[in-house]
């Protein structure tokens, strides 16, 4: 059973709207990085570029990252990210292994299970994971006790880039790259990672298919029952202009029946729309579902022309974030891609004193939900 | 009713709605029956089934897709049937339903009584769906697990009322167990209390037994309770049951569906499985019908039964209410009334004395024959051709039949012998040799097309087993046969089949050639037969096809379009085939991938003794209790799992009688000794050296006594699924481990060829089949047993505690192949197996020249220990294994292409 009602977080939730952080991506850009620096001496000798391979600074530049860490939790949020999104085995394998498509062949299910049974990937995926969470965990722990606040560290936990929903064969709409139990395998190794590093939550992310969550929930499930260790769990997808997921096309309340059973800390959308689309998405999810909410939408629009890439500015964001504190519609605020520490800032303060979306669970049965609702 | 107002209501008990989703969500409305799409079921559809085994998996979808545009809330999903792979079949549909967005909108519900079917299913559902099902049936633990496991992926249940004493039948069983699995599920699982939904037992009324009586107001009322004392529960079932002993009779079933549901769902009821082309609007019932129903269904009085079968028969030409009172009235009809009942019905009390009332009556025992009891076993053609009847009835009609012929015969020879005196020929109907090949002792099946030819009028010349080419073809000559038809069980007697059809060309037969037997395939014939013989060469599938295709090949109209047709459909299999073959790693690569085993001492648990042991007349009474009834029920065409079969919707009444009437048999066999078992085994050292393994003298391991020689799968399989070899799971001699080997031979077949040729003198046909289905299920259950005691004398068995249920899922640590099957299909092994156990001297089992056990009723193998050990498929090989294997055994390559043709992954000839 969950033993997330005992959650510090859960209180913080009760009486405010908590706020996470923003995008790592958006903010390295900034740092004007390099291929040498994100390959480092680890990775000096890598064919494939790198540089839009992220998570690798945690590794090679954990300086930089640790900096980034550090800015956003001064900029007031609870909880910040692993940077570890793209690190598992499958996504990992795009930068190191060769494309057999490349040659005439094509990714399948055998292809992958060479990914998840590869020595340097599963090393790899390790080390990020859990230096990651690591440094996470020393700046959250740093900063919470400069500032007399107790922060968060959540470990990030990504779609991936294959999808056990679709198939890539126009000829044969049956077939998958990846099974399902691949992809448990390799989720399995990046929670458990990220757990031995320190995390306090468990955040799965960007959900574009379904599918691929429910393996990322069940491998979790999987590691907590195994390793007698539990985490609260937060769940966050990215829909649509429908408000379906972007891949499997699954609406808000369908995703809501589907991830219910896990009684995650909270469940919400972010990524892809920026928040004035998201909205009337965020205030179906909220009607229906009876845990936390949360929400990071992206800043806008991608704008090339804007210094960070997307629409939106800090004031912007602050802006819409605060109605939909103002509808009653949250209890976790921060931002994603196209967001920088000034954003989060901004949103941090606009959402200061705005009383936290009000929820009863539908479930006495659900321990943790009590706790959170009504505090002893 | 959103969410927030339950919340607020303040209504404790008020139930919460079922949530689902697919890729829309589905929220139960209060008060609104759920419709469940049932015909994306096998088991309830056999046009689907058959979508599915023939791989027209783009028909399947579209019948989803028809069920989604007809208002199903939920599909129905069922891949449990003995021909079809659950798994793969499971995972292929669900994964082309979600690449069908109109389908995959709907939440599916995943049916199968296996439970590695129903995580698979799991696995590529993105919503919420339903699992169907979980009970108690194999006790709480497993009960646990399994609904930890529906919770995980994130699924409501479908609990059957079943517990370790089986099903509930009453009222009080049905709570109680209800009861006890919801505070499981809700206490100690965290299962949410909303998405339990009770199937408590649907089971059939008006059956004539006094104690089924009560069964619709019992799961009414246990549908109450639920709905009252398990809060936010839901209750669902199977409705169709409700009305099997009316079978035939739509329009009455159809009033009692509709009245079922009317009072089930007033009581609560959520949702059920129901074809809706089998329900009347309940409005819409006419009164005196209705109530007829509700007397019934609310068992309202005694004689309900009775009146409702009445009235059945006034809407229905053949009713086919069993009702026992009525039973003798029939007796009152015009003789050839009765001769056609008795031959539907399968009695055979009086067939003689009808027969002879009709010869005096109609002059002539032809007329007889051609006359009335022609037309009785055309309406019984007629009902099993339009599955209406079933298999083991059509057999009882058939001894019927025989039994008015046996009568009829003496006078038919007088007349003939008059006849032929005055210089008349005589010409029978049609007239077929049947014969299983040289080599192989199998013949249920056969036996089975033989009884049903005869019913149908065709003069059945069946020469038994183990038939040499020449015999069958002579016999052809000699009775101017209009059809020969081969069986054959195992792999070798495939090639037997060749040879007769090459025979037969060289011979210049003009017969059609049929096909028949387990191992036999429309693919095989067309491709490795049909080529050898010019006249049409047949595969018959199982009995039920084969009249259709002796009356087409012998009919002067339908002939030529029938051979066209099949022509063409032959040479489409044939180009099918020649399509690319699988892909296959070389045999090196294939030995690299192995089966991981990290070999340790503790693993390998020494045998209580090594040397062989004989059994002789080992107690039949104590097999009875290892028995695997599935089987038994797939050899009278009945396909499904026991015990879940004896509730099926259509075939569970055929099932239970066939049941019963095969365990009153066994209760005479074992009372009477009329078969023996005989067994033989043994433990021996042993070490793996490459793909073979060396079985020693002595525990010194210093003399080799014998060598069983193994193959390694070589497809090109996904991941990292390792390349098999039986040869993995002993010890490898470089360990330098002290490994052993076990090896069987059992039979229960001794007196079993006496015991059916009494029942055939008899013209008992029906009880000589049941004879050799009940010897079957004995040898596998003696092999069972056997291996029970084996692993208890290695060691490793001692702590088990398994049911019969456990041990026919095989949960036991180690496995008995057998030379034949699927992990080692090189049928010769058995050569050393015979050598080292002595088996003939032993117990008196032989092997034929085509490695066939006799008698027929007799089981071989070896058993592994090792935790890692399992059953594989060795599937297709490549030539360098061939050429590999035949060095070990010292066979030449053509001989070893011979024997292992159906795993060839070349053609030999090319």
């Amino acid at each position: 059973m969950t033993k997330s009602h005992q959650h510090p977080l859960g209180k913080i939730l009760d009486s405010r709207i908590a706020i996470i952080d923003g995008a790592m991506g958006t903010t390295i850009r900034t740092y004007g990085m390099k291929e040498a620096d994100i390959r480092g001496e680890r990775f000096k000798d890598s064919t494939k570029s790198l540089l839009n391979n992220g998570d690798l600074f945690s590794l090679t530049k954990p300086e930089m990252i640790g900096h980034i860490h550090r800015r956003f939790l001064e900029a007031g949020a609870d909880i910040i990210e692993t940077n570890t999104f793209g690190a598992t085995s499958i996504t990992q394998s795009e930068f190191f292994v060769d494309d057999p498509r490349e040659r005439g062949g094509r990714k399948d299910p055998a292809f992958y299970q060479k990914v998840i049974d590869d020595q340097f990937l599963g090393t790899l995926v390790w080390d990020i994971n859990e230096q990651s969470a690591r440094q996470c965990r020393e700046w959250a722990d740093r900063v919470g006790t400069a500032t007399s606040r107790q922060r968060f560290v959540a470990g990030a936990i990504g779609p991936l880039t294959v999808s056990l929903s679709n198939s890539p064969d126009a000829d044969d709409p049956g077939f998958r790259v990846v099974t399902f139990d691949q992809v448990k395998a390799a989720y399995t190794q990046q929670v458990r990672a990220l757990i031995a590093g320190g995390a306090d939550l468990l955040l799965v992310e960007t959900i574009f298919d379904s599918l691929n969550a429910k393996a990322a929930l069940v491998a979790i499930r999987e590691v907590f029952d195994k390793d007698g260790k539990e985490l609260p769990v937060m769940i966050s997808a990215a829909v649509g202009r429908g408000g379906e997921t972007m891949i499997s096309a699954q609406t808000t309340e369908a995703f809501w029946n589907a991830v219910r059973h896990v009684k995650p800390l909270s469940v919400g959308l972010n990524c892809s729309l920026g928040p004035d689309l998201m909205y009337p998405f965020l205030e179906e999810l909220s009607e229906k579902a009876d845990v936390a909410i949360s929400c990071y939408p992206n800043a806008g629009l991608p704008n090339p022309l804007s210094e960070t890439g997307f629409d939106l500015g800090p004031q912007d964001m602050a802006r819409y974030l605060g109605d939909f504190a103002r509808g009653g519609l949250i209890n976790i605020a921060g931002g994603c891609c196209g967001n920088t520490p000034e954003h989060i800032g901004a949103i941090a303060k606009a959402l200061e004193g705005q009383p936290p979306r009000k929820w009863r669970p539908a479930h006495s049965e659900e321990p943790y939900a009590d706790q959170i609702a009504s505090p002893a | 009713m959103s969410e927030s107002d339950s919340a607020s209501a303040l209504q404790p008990t008020k139930a919460k709605p079922l949530r689902l989703s697919g890729s829309q969500p589905f929220t139960q409305q209060a008060g609104v029956y759920i419709m469940i799409g049932e015909r994306t079921n096998v088991a309830g559809s056999p046009k689907f089934a058959k979508l599915i085994k023939d791989g027209k998996y783009e028909d399947a979808v579209s019948v989803a897709r028809q069920q989604v545009e007809n208002g199903a809330n939920v599909l129905d999903i069922c891949m449990d049937e003995g021909m079809i792979d659950g798994v793969t079949a499971m995972t292929r549909f669900l994964q082309l339903l979600g690449s069908e967005p109109e389908v995959a909108k709907v939440p599916f519900m995943v049916d199968s009584s296996k439970w590695e079917v129903i995580e698979a299913g799991l696995k590529c559902m993105q919503g919420k769906g339903i699992v169907n099902s979980i009970s108690l049936k194999e006790g709480e633990e497993k009960f646990r697990q399994n609904a930890a496991k529906v919770l995980k992926y994130g699924a409501a249940v479908v609990v059957m009322a079943f517990d370790e004493q089986g099903q509930a039948a009453t009222y009080e069983a049905k709570i109680r167990i209800c009861e006890r699995a919801y505070r499981i599920l809700v206490d100690e699982v965290g299962f949410p209390p909303e998405d339990i939904i009770f199937d408590p037992n649907i089971l059939t009324v008006a059956t004539g037994m006094e104690e089924h009586n009560n069964y619709a107001v019992d799961y009414i009322n246990a549908t109450r309770w639920i709905k009252a004392n398990l809060p936010h529960s839901k209750v669902s079932g199977g409705v169709s049951n409700i009305s099997f002993s009316f079978r035939g009779n739509n329009k009455v079933r159809e009033a009692i569906h509709s009245a079922f549901l009317y009072h089930a769902i007033a009581a609560g009821m959520d949702m059920g499985i129901v074809n809706a082309g089998m329900l009347e609007v309940y409005e819409e019932i006419e009164p005196a019908l209705k109530e007829l129903v509700e007397d019934v269904l609310l068992n309202r009085r005694p004689d309900a039964t009775e009146r409702l079968v009445d009235y059945g028969e006034t809407l229905k030409g053949i009713g086919k209410a069993v009702n026992e009172k009525k039973a003798e009235e029939w007796r009152n009809g015009t003789v050839e009334e009765r001769l056609s009942h008795a031959l539907v019905k399968g009695i055979d009390t009086y067939i003689e004395i009808d027969a002879e009332e009709a010869r005096v009556k109609l002059g002539r025992p032809l007329l007889v024959i051609e006359g009335p009891l022609m037309a009785g076993m055309s309406v019984v053609g007629d009902l099993f051709g339009a599955g209406k009847m079933f298999l083991p009835q059509v057999v009882k009609s058939a001894r019927v039949m025989k039994k008015a012929v046996a009568h009829l015969t003496p006078y038919m020879e007088a007349e003939k012998e008059a006849k032929a005196a005055a210089g008349e020929v005589v010409k029978a109907q049609g007239k077929i040799v049947l014969a299983t090949v040289k080599g192989d002792v199998h013949d249920i099946g056969k036996n089975i097309v033989g009884v049903v030819l005869a019913c149908n009028n065709y003069e059945v010349i069946d020469m038994g087993v183990m038939v040499p080419c020449e015999k069958i073809l002579e016999r052809a000559k000699a009775e101017k046969a209009d059809m020969i038809g081969l069986s054959g069980l195992i792999t070798p007697s495939l090639d037997e089949m060749v040879h007769v059809a090459r025979e037969m060309e060289r011979q210049g037969f003009k017969l059609p050639l049929l096909i028949g037997g387990a191992t036999t395939s429309r693919a095989h014939t067309a491709v490795k037969i049909a080529p050898h013989y010019s006249e049409p060469v047949v595969h018959i599938l199982d009995a039920s096809r084969a009249v259709p295709v002796t009356t087409s090949l012998l009919s002067d109209e339908g002939k030529s379009a029938f051979v066209a047709q099949h022509r063409a459909d032959y040479e489409a299999l044939r180009k099918a085939h020649s399509a690319p073959k699988l892909s296959v790693i070389s045999l090196e690569d294939a030995r690299k991938r192995r089966t991981p085993i990290e070999w340790r001492a503790e693993d390998l648990p020494t045998p209580s003794f090594t040397g062989v042991r004989v059994l002789n007349d080992f107690p039949l009474a104590i097999l009875r209790d290892f028995i695997d009834w599935s089987p038994f029920f797939h050899t009278w065409g009945l396909k499904g799992i026991y015990p879940r079969i004896l509730e099926h919707p259509e075939h569970g009444a055929q099932a239970r009688q066939v049941f019963s009437e095969g365990n009153a048999l066994l209760d005479v066999i074992i009372e009477k000794k009329l078969i023996t078992a005989r067994g033989v085994y043994g433990f021996f050292p042993a070490s793996a050296v490459g793909d073979d393994v060396e079985l020693y003298t002595d525990s010194t391991r210093g003399a080799v006594l014998e060598r069983f020689h193994f193959l390694r799968q070589q497809s090109n399989k996904e991941g990292n699924e390792p390349c098999r070899s039986l040869a993995d799971f002993i010890g490898p001699k470089e360990t330098g481990l002290r490994d052993h080997i076990g090896a069987f031979a059992v039979t229960s077949g001794i007196g079993l060829k006496e015991l059916c040729e009494s029942y055939r003198a008899k013209h008992d046909d029906y009880n000589a089949i049941m004879a050799e289905a009940i010897a079957d299920r004995l040898a596998e259950a003696f092999a069972e047993c056997l291996h029970k005691r084996v692993r208890e004398e290695w060691g490793y068995g001692c702590a088990e505690s398994l049911s019969a249920a456990d041990l026919i899922q095989e949960k036991y640590r180690g496995i008995r192949p057998a030379a034949g099957y699927p992990a080692c299909p090189d049928h010769t092994e058995k050569g050393p197996l015979w050598r080292l156990l002595d088996v003939q001297a032993n117990t008196g089992m032989l092997i034929t020249e085509s490695f066939a056990m006799w008698p027929g009723s007799s089981v071989s193998g070896l058993y592994f220990a090792h935790p890692e050990s399992r059953y594989f498929s060795l599937g297709k090989i490549d030539r360098d294994q061939v050429v590999d294997y035949s060095k070990r055994k010292g066979m030449s390559v053509a001989e070893i292409e011979r024997w292992l043709g159906q795993n060839l992954n070349y053609d030999p000839a090319e």
